[in-house]
């Protein structure tokens, strides 16, 4: 995981109904643009950014967080708490508690948080009757025991324990992009889609009145509408927004080295699904450092009583991308079944995933 | 029975059309032509589809059923009856599918501008596409289980009442209800393999009402080496 410079501002975490919060969030975005072009306001209060190749410009951890206190203190006058860390959910705790933690101390100062930190009530109650009282015991339960008393979410929350993933839900405010681009006044309908010559047609106006109504039958969320975007694999290239919500139409002109050739999965899963990838011993199928596979697959388990027969498969296509910051190595593998069925399979970190169906 | 009665107010309210129109005399009912031609009445189809369907487009106002078992082609089959008409300028809406893969319907030629999506409409996949048939020209639904009669009905109503056409997407397992105006159903599906997946052979069994009620069997490419349908 990344390690993050986060810089939560208690001051600005609360929006002011005269607008002003709105105002020095981005007055502070823009500061920090100048420092690292990465930043991000994730919400009102909480901005990152990766460390690692700031440190190295201006020379040094320290360096850099003097100069993000200098310019908070510049251009809005205001009390800020720094902290560095790896993944935005420790990265964030860091900061309330103002402490750098060096590359690989990350896990052990999470793992010694209090429960409460997960922000569920009822895991924390159940969690100290159990005797359990940091966020280390609770990572380290079986997550078929949490997940029979708890329901998914508190799956989620014990793999941000674990650290196997780097946020909390709704630790990130997925409005206030949109809301800081309406301030800067670059928010005119990017999604605008215009007829022949420019203006939108009736049917483009009777197909807005049946998506609000639908929206207004089932939420907000209820009606999306996809683009294409660059990218490897079906899942990044494929991008689902909600109706109504600005969309930057980009064509894409760039190539991707290693990108996933034509035909792709009509099925693209947006929550791969655990599977067991199995040779004709039973051993798990797994991939070597060159990106070879051990053995030729012959079954793929859904589950312990669920398991298919392979007949064929293709790859692996190993990708290995940004081995600079995030280092993610995966491998994707087509397998066809006996019953006909097509799937594409994904490899990381010694687990198979599900990520398309060819349906 | 609160439940029951308020479950009915609302769908006879989404099913609500207007008498608002006074109704034509029958002597001059004759008398009348269409003002539209038959081409402005079908929806145009991808090459291959072309062939296999009388009047070689999507009827205005008829339902469609894709059949097929599992994972064997059906979606891929209902997402490329889309792409001619969306990338002729007509709207369309897909229902029910939870994760659409939006790469392979570029592929397959669908204008990805014109297509609405309502991945997880829950309980209410009937009235959502209720509702997206009086906006869009084309609605693709895969319902949650088995869909019954009475909804089904309700929504070929609709679709003949609006002019738009519904595709439903259906395994043998569950079929649609009732009697579809064309029935596409995948009986066999066969991959082509070099080093990666290169086509898919589908026998797709066409038959329904009218002209195509003798029923014929064809197979069709889907996807082929480029994501696209093709005849075989």
């Amino acid at each position: 995981m990344e390690r993050l410079l986060a810089l939560w501002i208690e001051s600005l975490s609360v929006e002011r109904p005269d607008g002003s919060t709105l105002r020095v969030t981005q007055a502070l975005l823009d500061a920090l643009t100048l420092l690292c072009p990465f930043t991000d306001a994730v919400r009102l209060g909480l901005f990152t950014f990766p460390l690692r190749a700031p440190s190295r410009f201006f020379g040094g951890d320290d360096v850099v967080l003097a100069m993000v206190r200098r310019s908070v203190e510049e251009v809005a006058g205001v009390e800020v708490l720094l902290g560095v860390g790896e993944g935005l959910f420790t990265a964030e705790l860091a900061a309330r508690h103002e402490v750098v933690l060096a590359a690989g101390e990350s896990t052990r100062f999470r793992r010694a948080q209090p429960l409460e930190v997960l922000g569920r009530r009822d895991l924390t109650t159940t969690g100290h009757r159990l005797g359990l009282h940091t966020v280390g015991a609770f990572a380290d339960l079986d997550a078929a025991r949490v997940g029979e008393r708890f329901d998914r979410d508190a799956l989620i929350r014990q793999r941000v324990a674990r650290g196997e993933l780097s946020e909390l839900e709704g630790q990130r405010d997925a409005h206030l992009g949109r809301r800081l681009a309406q301030l800067r006044g670059e928010d005119d309908d990017f999604d605008e889609q215009l007829g022949f010559f420019g203006q939108r047609g009736a049917g483009d106006l009777r197909a807005d009145a049946a998506a609000l109504r639908v929206r207004q039958r089932l939420g907000a969320e209820a009606v999306v509408v996809a683009s294409l975007r660059g990218g490897r694999t079906p899942d990044e290239r494929g991008a689902l927004v909600p109706w109504g919500a600005p969309a930057h139409p980009r064509l894409e002109v760039a190539p991707w080295p290693g990108q996933l050739a034509a035909p792709s999965p009509a099925t693209s899963l947006a929550q791969p699904l655990e599977v067991q990838l199995r040779d004709a011993l039973g051993a798990p199928v797994t991939l070597n450092t060159r990106g070879l596979l051990s053995a030729p697959p012959a079954t793929l388990a859904f589950s312990t009583t669920l398991r298919r027969e392979v007949t064929w498969f293709a790859g692996p296509w190993p990708l290995v991308e940004r081995w600079w910051a995030l280092h993610r190595r995966r491998a994707h593998v087509q397998v066809v079944l006996r019953s006909g069925e097509a799937f594409l399979l994904s490899c990381e970190e010694r687990r198979w995933w599900l990520v398309g169906i060819y349906d | 029975m609160a439940r029951v009665t308020s479950a009915r107010y609302s769908y006879e309210r989404m099913f609500a059309f207007s008498s608002s129109r006074p109704p034509v005399p029958e002597k001059l009912a004759a008398s009348l032509r269409p003002t539209s031609l038959a081409k402005a009445r079908t929806l145009p189809l991808d090459e291959p589809w072309r062939a296999l369907v009388p009047g070689g487009g999507l009827r205005r106002g008829s339902s469609v059923v894709v059949q097929a078992p599992a994972g064997l082609g059906g979606l891929s089959v209902g997402l490329s009856l889309l792409s001619e008409a969306s990338t002729r300028g007509h709207w369309s809406a897909v229902v029910g599918v939870d994760d659409p893969g939006v790469v392979a319907m570029a592929e397959l030629g669908v204008d990805l501008r014109r297509v609405l999506f309502v991945p997880r409409p829950r309980g209410a996949w009937a009235e959502a596409t209720a509702d997206l048939l009086d906006g869009v020209d084309l609605v693709v639904v895969r319902p949650p289980g088995r869909a019954s009669g009475s909804v089904a009905r309700r929504l070929s109503d609709r679709v003949r009442e609006r002019g738009t056409v519904l595709i439903a997407l259906s395994e043998p397992s569950a079929p649609w209800p009732i009697a579809p105006d064309l029935l596409f159903s995948v009986t066999q599906a066969e991959w082509t393999v070099s080093s990666r997946l290169d086509a898919r052979y589908l026998t797709v069994h066409v038959s329904g009402r009218g002209e195509a009620a003798r029923g014929e069997r064809h197979v069709v490419v889907l996807p082929n080496r480029r994501g696209r349908a093709e005849a075989s």
